[in-house]
């Protein structure tokens, strides 16, 4: 198996090596950073829908569909990627799902705890710290004959752009986003109070992923590869690929496995209430009510929200918590029922005017 | 039949990339098998080929993801696409909950039904193979 240890590569290319090498057949370990930054959807995203594109758009932000999946992110110089590609006949490596995640994952991993930080790999198929953040995405698919694997060593990591890029239905819910992949979304940097040397990094990551595959023959970006990408490039920008339709909203952001974000808007007969809540496990674990709706008494209104905190995102478990609270309190909210704010959480989306 | 806690119905036939088929009348309905579902996990998107586009036994024609992994999806039968299962496109768990049912996948007119079904796996074909994967799979962990 080949080692691209290619370095930082300007824009797409970083993201455009994978599936060149794939279509060609290729096994290899490619380790990679983009020298500028980009914004990345996954396979069945649709950008509109995913992406604010305006904002991209006025800061020289490119974006990509990538052909692996998972959801959109934005990807710069302080991530070092690790892209593998195996033939799907290669008896050494896992054809299985859940055993390509669990055990490709093991290099970063260790990479990790080289460093100082016990990381391991989740269920949700991302790497997390001891304390439950989580410190590397990963995703997959076949290409070609192939089967590929990536994920990224997060040195540093830009929150407020990451926020900033992703379409959001108002500045609430961006702000809401951005507190929790700050609580939930960790990077070498912040666990070890500065970023290490990206050399070392990578090569401790070689290193660890030569104990898997063994001895791995470095080699060069050729032009055969330089034109397959290039090849590539013109499909992966084409604005038939890149504003593919998908059928289904997104009903939140996702911020590691297991935890998303969402938005709820409904016009009650009293007025218009939003929600936005953090949702772990099918549970919500904050929320935040908002709207143009009467509600007395007023500071009421935060202890409705901390009495939905650990509530079950199910209809009937939130709409009698709500009902509860409105009698224990007597809550007068005209024209506001529990049933209407039960609708605004449960029926959420992230954009509201679809 | 039953093979380790999977199902695989007597009536379907089956290919190595884990799908099936399911001659109804002219047409041929094809899916994914319950033994490759449970494998994926929750399926969260399918994209299907266009209605009226060619499709070739053995070939990509599709794909779908779970876990943030992007699979293929196999044709079983040559043929053009007649019909898909758009209800999958806005519930894609339904594959998960119904695999030989409400999660079918793709409909096709077949061209050469009569040589492509000599390739494919029943009886105890099938069971040789779907235990020879299970094997596999368990090796891995």
């Amino acid at each position: 198996m080949y080692l691209f240890n290619v370095g930082k590569l300007s824009g797409q290319q970083s993201m455009l090596i994978f599936p060149a090498l794939a279509t060609m057949g290729v096994e290899a370990l490619i380790i990679v950073s983009p020298k500028v930054p980009l914004a990345s959807i996954g396979y069945f995203q649709d950008a509109e829908r995913e992406i604010d594109l305006s904002f991209c758009r006025e800061h020289g932000i490119p974006f990509m569909r990538r052909e692996v999946g998972g959801g959109a992110t934005y990807l710069d110089e302080n991530q070092i990627f690790y892209q593998l590609i195996w033939r799907r006949s290669n008896p050494r490596l896992p054809i299985q799902m859940r055993q390509i995640f669990e055990q490709l994952s093991i290099p970063a991993c260790e990479t990790y705890r080289k460093f100082g930080i016990e990381a391991s790999f989740r269920e949700e198929n991302d790497i997390v710290t001891r304390g439950g953040k989580k410190i590397a995405g990963e995703g997959g698919g076949d290409i070609g004959d192939c089967m590929v694997f990536v994920g990224g060593i997060l040195l540093d990591f830009d929150y407020e752009t990451m926020a900033k890029i992703l379409k959001v239905p108002d500045e609430k819910f961006r702000d809401k986003l951005y507190k929790s992949m700050e609580e939930n979304l960790t990077t070498m940097k912040r666990e070890l109070g500065k970023v290490p040397p990206r050399e070392e990094v990578v090569r401790t990551l070689i290193r660890e992923y030569e104990k898997l595959l063994g001895r791995l023959q470095p080699a060069e970006m050729d032009n055969r590869l330089v034109e397959r990408m290039r090849t590539l490039e013109k499909r992966f920008t084409s604005d038939q690929f890149l504003y593919k339709k998908t059928p289904r909203k997104p009903k939140g952001v996702k911020i590691k496995g297991g935890l998303e974000i969402r938005y709820g808007i409904h016009k009650a007969k009293g007025g218009v209430i939003r929600t936005v809540e953090e949702v772990e496990r099918k549970s919500i674990n904050k929320i935040g009510i908002s709207g143009d709706f009467q509600f007395y008494p007023k500071e009421d209104l935060a202890s409705l929200e901390l009495e939905l905190r650990r509530t079950e995102f199910e209809e009937e478990k939130v709409c009698n918590k709500i009902q509860q609270f409105y009698e224990a309190h007597r809550i007068q909210a005209p024209g506001v029922m529990p049933e209407d704010f039960t609708t605004a959480i449960l029926q959420s989306q992230r954009d509201p005017s679809e | 039949m039953e093979i380790d806690g999977y199902q695989f119905p007597d009536d379907l036939y089956y290919d190595k990339e884990h799908y099936w088929c399911r001659v109804e009348g002219d047409a041929v309905v094809m899916g994914t098998t319950d033994f490759a579902q449970k494998m994926a996990g929750e399926i969260v998107y399918v994209q299907f080929p266009l209605v009226g586009k060619s499709v070739t036994q053995g070939k990509p024609c599709g794909a779908l993801e779970s876990g943030k992994w992007v699979g293929r999806i196999y044709a079983v039968v040559s043929g053009k696409v007649v019909e898909v299962n758009e209800e999958l496109e806005d519930n894609p768990e339904l594959v998960n909950q119904g695999p030989y049912d409400r999660g079918w996948m793709i409909k096709v007119e077949p061209s050469n039904l009569e040589e492509d079904l000599k390739s494919l796996m029943q009886g105890d074909d099938l069971v040789q193979f779907v235990k020879s994967e299970i094997i596999r799979v368990a090796a891995e962990k």
